[in-house]
């Protein structure tokens, strides 16, 4: 039995367009970020002004986080030269010239409000916890793609290069020592209180509480991650220029914004289905054709027909 | 002499040549060292035998083997779309070329993503739908291509190898013909809509993973329109590809090139190539960075490579005297191939500035791997043509085969039907 | 005191005259070449038995000390010495002609005693100050014979060779200038401004400083080179924490934070506790005090209070904490952006080589393609303009 070219057409539409159009209409009622907000987001927030480069943070880490000894550079002992697969947590400084002004920077994941990793990642092995919001790493679920890494903004997820079982390794906000009741290992020793820990929305207030104290003490009179990148849960005071201690520029939407569009099309995979219904219909039309044609090419010359 | 004219109507097995050559013995051990290095580089870890830093996370196996050589074997989807959903009769014959090019392709490059991966012992995951990040381009990816390569893919190129043991595999064909090709001849048409539908999805879906690279990856190709541009590339590679292998494959295996066809191929190719640089440049145009097209940079250079790489000789073929002279036509093709899988690439690499001072480069053991995988996969192509009947000839050539089997394989049944409709086994019925 | 009128006798023969034995006199040139090791013209010979033979040419150069409002800690510091002879050394290669706390004389006769020193080595004598000076209501809070300690310095240093403000009081106002300094306490450099002035500041310097920059003055005439706050460089070019012992523990975060804790203990760094060492010129963590090893005040695990420097001493709380200047990449700390990874040459050269046989290849197969229409019309064409010497051409 051949369907006619509008019968399979009348098909098509009668059944696949209602489909279609709700997944199109519901672009404004599917959440705008990946993940849920968290109930109550903890971070911590790092004034570079009060930073003095003592490192106890960095050995904090190394020790709370068992670590092994970093010998990246050279062999020389722990002497990191960037977040690597040793190091969860890093001081850097920012000194371009001998009289300039220099700043330290403590960098370490920045546990955003909609991570890239997390909606980078295909099977949910980094995920954001709902309560305090932190970002972590399960081992059961990774698969070694390494996306988290060129999704990462800020260059935080590192990756186990020289080993078979090789892990992501990043700040994961001392999940343990939080749910024991202990603040994560690094603000814990900082001896100015450079780095604090807290939740998010008082963070926030202090910060914006010391910009107020100190008018043009604090670059643009701003914290960084209050909205960049859709807001991050460990937030920066600097006297220099953002972008001169490591924090890119990065605007307010959140990153996994970009795959919005894909979000839509694939939105209980009506239009994939749609598409495929539409090519259904019209192979079997053409297969109906191409077996006919088939059959008469065979008695014109004699040979066995090829698919 | 009149001119002689050559129509591909059928797939004919390229026979009478060796089977083992001195090239397919280069291909094999290429392709054997790249598996041993392979299982070198699982007992090593990846650091050790690649370039790959945390900076520049993805390597040429994922960004070569897997995004550009499958854009290549997006043959069988391209052309399949332009010869059986747009009804395009005359590229029948070159189909099976089309889908055997896909599946080498298809297959080597998801070795590739195999070997690339950190962690492959945790792939079952992808069975288990309750832990896939939906939103995820590469979970889509990883869903998607192996579905593909395993269920519509394989099954397209199984027509062939059922032809072949229909032929010499006598006591089979009963089985073959009283439940096999009904089957087939049922499913066929829904598995081949399931072949064009899955590599929209996934080829698209490459192109979707860079755009989580935002502002790195610099803004004359980072576009919200990065998938549709993707899978568009695919398109047009696949064509080139495929043109390009017929014509190394009837070079090598002296067998006829038929212009026309190629030529048709050729055209629907440019077609696709310029009005995919059209839409580029009106997409760059609107986002307002053309200026970027002109700050003499690298990038801008790569732009205009690729630009030019592409429509250069799309324009050049687009004129009928070019198309029907072999040469011209090969090497416009080669420059139109290399332009796309350059588009493909760059997003990824050379234009992913991740950060100022970072380099990546392969190693020696990677490009190994990578150039073995290809081996792989091209003395797959070859040992196929050569034992079915895939590569294209006119009717004649099938006669001649005929004739040169009778002489040599005695036990083939090569006509065992009669004419009456009734009782004619035929699986295209 | 020697009030002697005879040309002063050089060292080597004053000392030979006083039984001094060779071996003390060496030990001291020693000393002064750790105290000094560079920047400092005599000690600039390679061995102690060099420096000896230098300055045992010079004349005994002729030192007046005046006092003024101090706690006399800095004479105190060139005369304790572990070894009892020592400070006989150093008033056998010194002649200390005016010295209030030393000097036997007092009265009319230590007035006498100045005004003749001051004439009888007019333009040669090193003045040295220690203390500083009122300059309050015309300078009446410190008075020498009668006489504002302001008077009395500006006359003896218009006659002086070299000036020397030894301590933190002479050389910016030290104690007595703390909040609110009620005395208007000065150094000496904010009163003789026409001269060149020495200081050495610190509560109380190194005595070896102090002979350093005699001795070069007595055999060479000349000062060593001094920074923007006239202090010599030899001495006072770095800061403490760039020399501390204890900069492993501070680069390594490891911080005593109460007196008596387990990192007190154990010697660890006492940045926390409010050691001012960061900012702090002075040598004490190399020239250590009293000769012996390791006694100077980290040393002994007190934090040091910054006594040489004018915003930090008596100013700054003494447990609020100083910014670390000076710290430089890749030393200590990695930059914000470092380079990663490299180019491997055997990984370019496989793809260059890859790249060259698969264009080659190209090239090749372009050349031999051809359609079976273009060979052909290469036939047909050959058939209509056969060429003789083609084996295929009939006729052959």
């Amino acid at each position: 039995m051949e369907l006619t070219r509008r019968e399979a057409l009348r098909g098509v539409v009668s059944k696949c367009i209602p489909v279609a159009t709700a997944a199109l209409a519901f672009p404004a009622a599917e959440a705008a970020e990946t993940v849920s907000q968290p109930k109550a987001p903890v971070g911590m927030l790092y004034d570079a002004t009060l930073c003095i480069g003592c490192k106890a943070c960095v050995v904090a880490c190394a020790e709370a986080n068992d670590l092994p000894r970093d010998v990246s550079l050279d062999g020389l002992h722990q002497a990191p030269e960037d977040l690597n697969a040793f190091t969860k947590n890093i001081i850097k400084l920012y000194k371009p010239q001998e009289h300039s002004p220099d700043s330290f920077v403590k960098q370490q994941c920045m546990h955003c409000l909609d991570p890239a990793c997390v909606a980078a990642c295909p099977f949910k092995a980094l995920w954001k916890d709902d309560g305090n919001g932190v970002v972590a790493w399960e081992p059961s679920r990774c698969i070694g793609c390494r996306y988290c890494e060129i999704a990462c903004p800020y260059h935080v997820p590192k990756f186990e290069w020289d080993r078979i079982n090789p892990k992501i390794v990043k700040c994961e906000l001392c999940g343990p020592r939080l749910a024991k009741g202990y603040e994560p290992a690094c603000t814990s020793v900082c001896p100015t209180h450079a780095v604090i820990f807290g939740p998010r929305e008082d963070l926030l207030s202090q910060a914006k509480a010391r910009i107020g104290q100190s008018p043009d003490k604090y670059f643009e009179n701003r914290v960084y991650g209050e909205h960049e990148a859709g807001g991050t849960q460990v937030l920066y005071l600097s006297h220099v220029p953002f972008e001169d201690i490591g924090l890119p520029d990065l605007g307010t939407a959140p990153i996994p914004g970009e795959l919005k569009w894909q979000k839509r099309i694939y939105k209980f995979l009506a239009l994939p289905l749609l598409m495929y219904a539409v090519l259904a219909g019209v192979m079997r039309k053409h297969w109906t054709d191409h077996r006919r044609e088939m059959r008469e090419e065979e008695e014109r010359t004699g040979l066995r027909p090829q698919l | 002499m009149k001119h002689v004219i050559v129509r591909w109507q059928r797939g004919v097995p390229v026979y009478a040549v060796r089977k083992i050559t001195p090239f397919f013995v280069f291909l094999c051990v290429m392709g054997g060292l790249a598996i041993v290095l392979s299982a070198y580089r699982e007992w090593a870890g990846l650091g050790p035998v690649t370039g790959m830093n945390d900076i520049y996370a993805w390597g040429i196996w994922k960004t070569f083997n897997t995004m550009v050589l499958t854009g290549l074997g997006s043959g069988g989807f391209s052309i399949g779309i332009a010869a059986w959903i747009l009804g395009r009769r005359d590229l029948h014959c070159v189909m099976r070329t089309a889908v055997l090019t896909s599946f080498v392709a298809y297959f080597s490059g998801l070795v590739a993503l195999g070997v690339d991966v950190g962690r492959p012992w945790n792939f079952y995951l992808v069975l288990m739908p309750w832990k896939w990040n939906a939103h995820s381009p590469l979970m889509e990816v990883c869903l998607c291509m192996p579905l593909y390569a395993c269920i519509p893919l394989f099954l397209e190129n199984t027509p062939p190898l059922i032809e072949r043991w229909y032929y010499t595999w006598p006591r089979f064909r009963p089985f073959m013909m009283r439940y096999l090709v009904p089957v087939i001849r049922a499913t066929y048409p829904y598995v081949v809509a399931l072949a064009y539908a899955l590599p929209m999805m996934h080829q698209s879906s490459l192109g979707a993973l860079m755009l989580l690279g935002g502002s790195r990856v610099h803004v004359l190709w980072q576009t919200p329109f990065l998938p549709l541009l993707y899978v568009w590339a695919a398109g047009f590679l696949g064509y080139a590809c495929v043109i390009g292998v017929l014509m190394v494959a009837c070079l090598s295996w002296k067998r006829p090139m038929d212009m026309n066809i190629l030529g048709v191929l050729a055209r629907i190719m440019c077609w696709l190539v310029l009005s995919w640089n059209a839409f580029r440049f009106v997409d760059i145009l609107l986002r307002g960075q053309i200026g970027a097209a002109f700050a003499f940079d690298h990038f801008s250079l790569l732009f205009w490579l690729e630009t030019l790489l592409l429509a250069g000789p799309s324009v050049y073929l687009l004129s009928g005297a070019n198309r029907p002279i072999a040469s011209r036509l090969f090497l416009a093709d080669l420059l139109i191939a290399i332009g796309g899988m350059l588009y493909r690439f760059d997003p990824t690499t050379f234009v992913f500035t991740a950060r100022a001072g970072a380099v990546y480069f392969p190693s020696a053991i990677e490009v190994l791997i990578a150039a073995g995988f290809v081996c792989l996969a091209i003395s797959a192509f070859v040992l196929a043509a050569k034992y079915l009947p895939i590569l294209p000839a006119a009717l004649r050539g099938w006669y001649d085969m005929e004739h040169y089997a009778r002489v040599v394989h005695p036990d083939w049944k090569l006509e065992t039907h009669d004419f009456s409709h009734h009782n004619r086994p035929n699986f295209a019925d | 005191m020697a009030w002697s009128r005879k040309p002063k006798a050089t060292v080597a023969t004053h000392l030979k005259r006083c039984g001094v034995p060779r071996r003390d006199f060496l030990q001291f040139c020693t000393q002064l070449m750790v105290a000094a090791p560079w920047g400092l013209a005599i000690t600039e010979k390679a061995t102690a038995a060099e420096v000896a033979r230098d300055i045992g040419k010079a004349r005994r150069p002729s030192v007046i000390w005046l006092h003024f409002q101090d706690c006399t800690g800095c004479s105190e510091t060139l005369l304790r010495t572990s070894k009892p002879d020592l400070a006989d050394l150093i008033l056998h290669v010194i002649s200390l002609d005016y010295h209030e706390t030393l000097m036997a004389a007092c009265g009319h006769q230590a007035e006498a005693a100045l005004s003749q020193a001051v004439k009888d080595n007019a333009g040669n004598f090193v003045l040295v100050v220690e203390g500083s000076i009122p300059t309050k209501d015309q300078g009446i809070y410190m008075k020498l014979a009668g006489r504002p300690a302001l008077n009395v310095l500006q006359d003896v240093a218009a006659q002086a060779g070299a000036i020397i403000a030894i301590g933190s009081c002479a050389s910016w106002g030290g104690i007595p200038s703390a909040d609110p300094n009620p005395t208007g306490a000065v150094g000496v450099d904010d009163i003789i401004k026409n001269k060149p002035v020495v200081n050495l500041p610190g509560c109380p310097p190194n005595p070896y400083t102090l002979l350093g920059v005699v001795f070069q003055f007595a055999r060479k005439g000349t000062l060593p080179e001094l920074d923007e706050l006239h202090r010599p460089k030899f001495a006072y070019d770095r800061v403490i924490h760039d020399h501390c012992p204890r900069r492993a523990h501070f680069d390594a975060g490891r911080f005593s934070l109460q007196y008596g804790d387990e990192g007190h203990r154990h010697g660890w760094c006492l940045y926390k506790l409010g050691c001012k060492g960061p900012d702090t010129h002075a040598g004490c963590s190399t020239r250590h005090f009293n000769e012996i090893p390791d006694v100077w005040p980290i040393g002994i695990g007190a934090p040091c209070i910054g006594c040489t420097e004018k915003h930090l001493a008596f100013r700054m709380p003494l447990f609020d904490l100083v910014p670390i200047h000076n710290a430089t990449p890749p030393d200590t700390y990695p930059p914000v952006h470092t380079a990663a990874g490299s180019i491997s040459a055997a990984g370019a050269g496989m793809v260059g080589l890859i790249g060259g046989a698969l264009g080659g290849a190209a090239w090749v197969a372009a050349r031999r393609i051809r359609s079976s229409e273009e060979e052909a019309a290469i036939i047909e064409a050959r058939l209509e303009n056969p060429d003789k010497d083609h084996p295929d051409a009939e006729g052959r």
